[in-house]
């Protein structure tokens, strides 16, 4: 929305405050300003010219020979402007005068004849952009007059982003912003100027029924014998085109002006066109051209203004274009009408066809501007000095909510909201100025609420104290701190388990912590061989192939190690963040995963070695989530494709799976990394339940030293150590303080498929040092029991 | 006597380590050392009193003189041999750690939970919600029904099952209300998602975190004294703040939190537009319907409710001129954010 101050200083006077000034404190008390826009006119020296002649030129055909009368002198001149013809009224520019271009005008020769100065657009004159045709003028202005009368060389806009309106359809016109100007400097404002409707009232009564009273409140309308095609006034032409709009002819312009200054569109009909009106919903499926003449797809709910049994206008959204006025039009049926938000909002966003209008009315206009709009346009006809005549009474169906409506505030709700005491008389008369009745009545403020407010911005008591507020200046409040009685903060425990991994994965092992989307991209779960199942999918993907949501975190962080491998030899990544599962009844588990995913190009050791330290990254993280040491169990066949038996193992606390973790089979490894090998895990977080505080018990420190006796035990590499390890805890022994693993060996001299498996027992007493007796008959149990067991010592 | 001392000062210059100043030692001052044999072989009988008390005192001095010079050489020389020792060693302490294994957290998780503990501070639980969210948390429960404007502000992503990715943190205010009750202060950070086209400043996944507090008389002057101290926690330093009207359909009234420009001090530069202020936090007053949705009575308590875009304060603490980086998944961003606690 761009605020013309031109046209703001026909209710207020603000002129002798600095625009900035203006701008700041409609930003601090009203809507932001995003920007302030100075409009430069180049109207000096530019008179109002008649094209008295127009003939062709036969060289040119897009040219005219014109000769322009101003009055005084003649000129002759060559004009390409579509809309040149005989008895057009235009600007225009003499030899020497310079325009908006910079361009200064010289006698000059086209096509062969001479061309002293040139009719103007209003591109040329800088009022806007617009530059297909001539500004046309009035023909009521006299020749030669200077066009600066009624053209101003200079206005400012003050441009305000929409979205900040959102909820003031006041402020979509100009009258609303010129109240909160007033409001805010504290100065009066001049009423608009509208005729007296009731002066109509011995017409007849236009036939009008509402069907829809749900969706159409309010519809008024009155039927008018006008010279629609003739062109508005000159003040109407500059302010719309101040504001990027281009003008056409009186009757468009003057609806046009109407919704830009009260925010209430109207609409003109071909008065020969129409004869009886309905508002009615469409009913049944069906089209509808609209005036640009594109065929809209209806549905029966869509609301439509009927005359009889055509339908004329989309109600609300855009007119017809079979009853469109034209320049020719000398009948014409006004329109003001109030629509249901909701409905309008509906249609317009279904057919993509957001108008101004729509967009007004979508915010819920009031309805008493079904009254403001028809008498305002009353008032800007009579203004333009145009002969025209009222057909019928203006006729109006459904309530137009003309009165204040009482609402009582105590003043302790003012000055609690503010949270200091606002004095009353101040509120008092700022409420006052943005029109709304406001009395004093002991410790309450009576209000009427103005029906220029529609209800859903103003209708409770926090409303009305924001209205205050705002203009008094929430820069005047003084801040305080809340005080409460302490209470106990409860630990939010899932989001500690959240940042306990994320320092455990990133401060002692490592891993950078990334973020991928919620989605997956069906293509890479092809590329991977992953078929989710049944996921969660969106309706309007950010992208056709991302529609699933993800049930596990692995397959984006999978995607990451294809990009990344080219700038890094090895790396470490994780993620952790909402995975989604469907439910019944259309609804969705949601949980917290955490994976990760560790890259070493080829070369950088073994597999084992590789998805070791991974584990032992794990470990770590079991010990601090849980204060518990974290199990692993081989896993067998699973429809994830990572889950390779062999390759992959289940992560359990205690007898609950909490997660998973592997190394990539080679097959999928080449396909997520090309080349190299892929250590991955994911863990549900959710699922690892434990005291946030684990308990710990001390053990007292030996006295006596140590002892300790290495072991090199063969065992089958495919029963794994978690077999070899099952075997020695049954080996138990006093003098046993520890078993410690120390390092596995793979390689020459070993009998085939047998691995040499490294373990130092510590041997201590708590009350002596051992003896060489001791530790020998420590010894001999063992090598007794390791071949009961059938395992050889390397 | 003063020719044995000049020969000894001549002996200790040469001598060049402790097993050279010792031998030197012992040709003086050994059992058969000069200075030693200078007394033995002296017969004192044949000197007058005056005499022997004149040598003894000439003797006793040379010997302290030799004694002292001998020790001054002697530590000059053990130094000069530890040095050498020290500087085979050869070690270069100026070389870079080694073992390193320090990762990277995620500029906005670094940032959220720098925000948690400073609300945890300010007496403020911390709750998280779904990023699955019905439609009634997420719009009807705060003020936005079905076709209003409000939601044009927000492009959701609807799911077929007709729940929704939450389009703001605020989804949780009534959850939050329904299960906890009143008085409340609490913050919920979190994943947000709107449907809209990225570019370097538009994401459609992003964070926020959003605040609520609910009691008795909760006033706009409370709303604006805790977004200063906690601006002023969050920027390490005093800032100054401005509140002008904004619309959110859950607030009432509705504002816009501007923070004076911390760069230019509110001169106006480039990082503020020249306004001097940066729009830093949407808030207001909790809307009475949003209350009672919550159960709470607006009679008898009123509320405030901010929200903070956690991915913009991440990418104004760390300067992060692109969106995108974020979900980016390159980990030469991230690594730029160390595991910092």
């Amino acid at each position: 929305m761009k605020i013309s101050l031109d046209w703001i200083s026909d209710y207020v006077d603000i002129n002798d405050i600095p625009v900035d000034v203006v701008a700041d404190r409609l930003t601090m008390c009203t809507a932001e300003v995003e920007d302030v826009l100075e409009v430069r006119r180049s109207v000096a020296q530019v008179v109002v010219g008649e094209v008295i002649d127009c003939r062709d030129i036969p060289a040119a055909p897009n040219l005219k020979l014109v000769t322009v009368d101003c009055g005084t002198r003649r000129f002759q001149t060559v004009c390409g402007a579509p809309n040149v013809r005989k008895g057009l009224k235009a600007p225009f520019a003499p030899p020497g005068t310079r325009l908006a271009n910079g361009v200064e005008i010289a006698v000059a020769e086209v096509s062969g004849h001479r061309s002293e100065g040139v009719l103007c657009s209003p591109a040329e004159l800088g009022m806007s952009r617009w530059h297909e045709g001539l500004l046309e003028c009035p023909p009521s202005l006299p020749n030669g007059a200077p066009l600066a009368q009624w053209i101003p060389d200079r206005d400012v806009l003050i441009e305000i982003d929409n979205k900040s309106l959102t909820h003031r359809p006041d402020l979509w016109g100009h009258y609303g912003f010129a109240r909160e100007l007033a409001a805010i400097f504290r100065r009066p404002l001049r009423p608009l100027p509208v005729v007296d409707l009731s002066q109509y009232d011995h017409l007849p009564t236009y036939p009008l029924t509402v069907d829809d009273y749900e969706n159409c409140p309010c519809y008024g309308c009155i039927d008018l014998r006008v010279r629609a095609g003739v062109p508005a006034p000159l003040v109407i032409q500059r302010r719309l085109h101040a504001l990027g709009q281009r003008t056409f002819n009186l009757m468009v312009d003057l609806t046009n002006y109407i919704m830009w200054e009260i925010g209430q569109p109207t609409h003109a009909f071909d008065g020969d066109r129409v004869h009886a009106i309905r508002v009615a919903p469409l009913g049944k499926p069906g089209t509808f051209v609209t005036l640009d003449g594109q065929e809209r797809q209806l549905l029966p709910d869509d609301l439509l203004i009927w005359n009889e049994k055509e339908p004329v206008a989309l109600a609300g959204v855009m007119g017809g274009l079979e009853s469109e006025v034209t320049p020719t039009t000398t009948h014409v049926l006004l329109e003001s009408a109030n629509f249901k938000a909701s409905r309008i909002r509906r249609t317009s966003v279904r057919l993509d066809l957001r108008t101004e209008a729509a967009q007004r009315f979508e915010k819920g206009q009031p309805p008493v501007n079904v009254k403001i709009g028809t008498a305002r346009a009353l008032q800007c006809l009579i203004d333009s000095g145009e002969p025209f005549e009222v057909l019928s009474r203006f006729t109006v169906a459904g309530d137009l909510k003309e009165a204040p409506r009482p609402l009582s505030i105590p003043w302790r709700t003012v000055d609690t909201m503010a949270g200091q005491k606002i004095p009353r008389q101040e509120a008092v008369g700022i409420l006052r100025h943005l029109g709304f009745l406001a009395e004093e009545k002991g410790e309450t403020l009576e209000v009427g609420i103005p029906a220029h407010r529609s209800e859903k911005d103003i209708s409770i008591p926090a409303d009305v104290v924001e209205e205050i507020l705002r203009i008094y200046g929430y820069d005047r409040i003084e801040p305080r701190l809340p005080e409460g009685p302490m209470a106990a903060l409860p630990v939010n425990v899932g989001l500690r388990k959240e940042h306990q991994a994320r320092r455990v994965l990133a401060g002692a092992h490592g891993f950078v912590e990334v973020q991928n989307y919620v989605w997956l991209d069906d293509n890479w779960l092809a590329e991977l061989g992953y078929q989710p199942g049944e996921t969660l999918t969106l309706k309007n993907p950010p992208a056709q192939t991302c529609r699933r949501l993800r049930p596990v975190l692995l397959p984006n962080l999978l995607a990451l190690v294809r990009p990344n491998r080219a700038h890094r030899d090895m790396f470490r990544i994780f993620e952790i963040g909402r995975v989604f599962r469907p439910q019944a009844n259309d609804g969705c588990e949601e949980r917290t995963h955490l994976a990760g995913v560790s890259f070493r190009s080829s070369g950088k050791g073994d597999q084992e070695e590789h998805f070791r330290s991974i584990r032992g990254a794990l470990e770590d993280l079991g010990a601090v989530l849980t204060g518990q040491a974290l199990r692993f169990v081989a896993g067998q066949d699973s429809p994830f494709p990572w889950c390779v038996p062999g390759y992959w193992v289940k992560i359990l606390l205690g007898d609950t799976t909490v997660g998973a973790a592997g190394v990539l089979d080679p097959v999928l490894a080449r396909v997520v990394a090309l080349e190299g090998q892929v250590v991955w895990f994911e863990l549900d977080l959710e699922a690892i339940q434990a005291p946030i505080y684990p308990v710990v018990h001390y053990r007292p420190l030996a006295v006596y030293p140590r002892s300790w006796q290495d072991f090199s035990l063969l065992w089958d590499v495919t029963k794994g150590f978690d077999s070899l390890e099952a075997v020695l805890s049954k080996f138990q022994h006093p003098l046993i303080s520890e078993r410690e693993f120390l390092y596995v060996f793979k390689g020459k001299g070993l009998p085939q498929g047998q691995a040499s498996y490294t373990f130092r027992y510590w041997l201590a007493a708590p009350d002596h040092t051992l003896t060489g007796e001791e530790i020998e008959g420590f010894r001999t149990a063992f090598l007794s029991f390791l071949q009961e067991n059938g395992i050889s010592l390397r | 006597m003063d020719e044995i001392l000049e020969q000894l000062r001549r002996d200790v210059a040469a001598a060049t380590d402790s097993k050279q100043v010792e031998q030197v030692r012992v040709k003086y001052l050994g059992r058969k050392g000069i200075i030693t044999t200078l007394a033995k072989n002296t017969d004192f009988s044949r000197l007058s009193s005056e005499e022997k008390r004149s040598f003894g005192q000439r003797l006793n001095a040379l010997k302290s003189e030799a004694e002292q010079l001998l020790k001054e050489a002697l530590e000059k020389a053990k130094a000069a041999e530890k040095d050498l020792v020290r500087k085979v060693a050869g070690l270069d302490l100026s070389l870079p750690g080694i073992d390193r294994r320090l990762g990277s957290i995620h500029p906005i998780a670094l940032v959220q939970m720098e925000l948690e503990e400073i609300f945890q501070g300010m007496g403020f639980r911390v709750l998280t919600g779904y990023e699955v969210e019905l439609e009634y948390y997420n719009f009807d429960a705060l003020n936005i029904p079905p076709d209003h404007p409000a939601r044009d502000m927000q492009d959701t992503f609807w799911l077929d099952n007709g729940m929704l990715l939450r389009t703001h943190t605020s989804a949780n205010q009534v959850r939050a209300l329904e299960t906890y009750g009143v008085p409340l202060r609490a913050i919920f950070p979190g994943r947000c998602f709107r449907n809209e086209a990225i570019d370097a400043s538009h994401e459609n996944t992003f964070y926020q975190l959003e605040g609520l507090l609910v009691d008795r008389d909760i006033s706009v002057a409370h709303l604006i004294a805790v977004m200063k101290t906690l601006l002023s926690q969050v920027f390490k330093r005093e800032v100054t703040v401005r509140l002008r009207p904004g619309f959110f359909p859950f607030v009432e009234p509705g504002f816009e939190l501007d923070v004076q420009c911390l760069i230019c001090g509110g001169k106006g530069c480039a990082t503020c537009k020249q306004t001097g202020w940066i729009e830093l936090i949407p808030c207001g007053l909790v809307h009475p319907k949003v209350l009672e949705f919550g159960r709470v009575d607006p009679n008898i308590y009123s509320g405030f409710a901010f929200g903070m875009g956690l991915t913009r304060m991440a990418m104004m603490k760390f300067g992060i001129p692109d969106i995108r980086l974020f979900n980016s998944g390159d980990i030469r961003f991230y690594e730029q954010f160390p595991a910092a606690f």
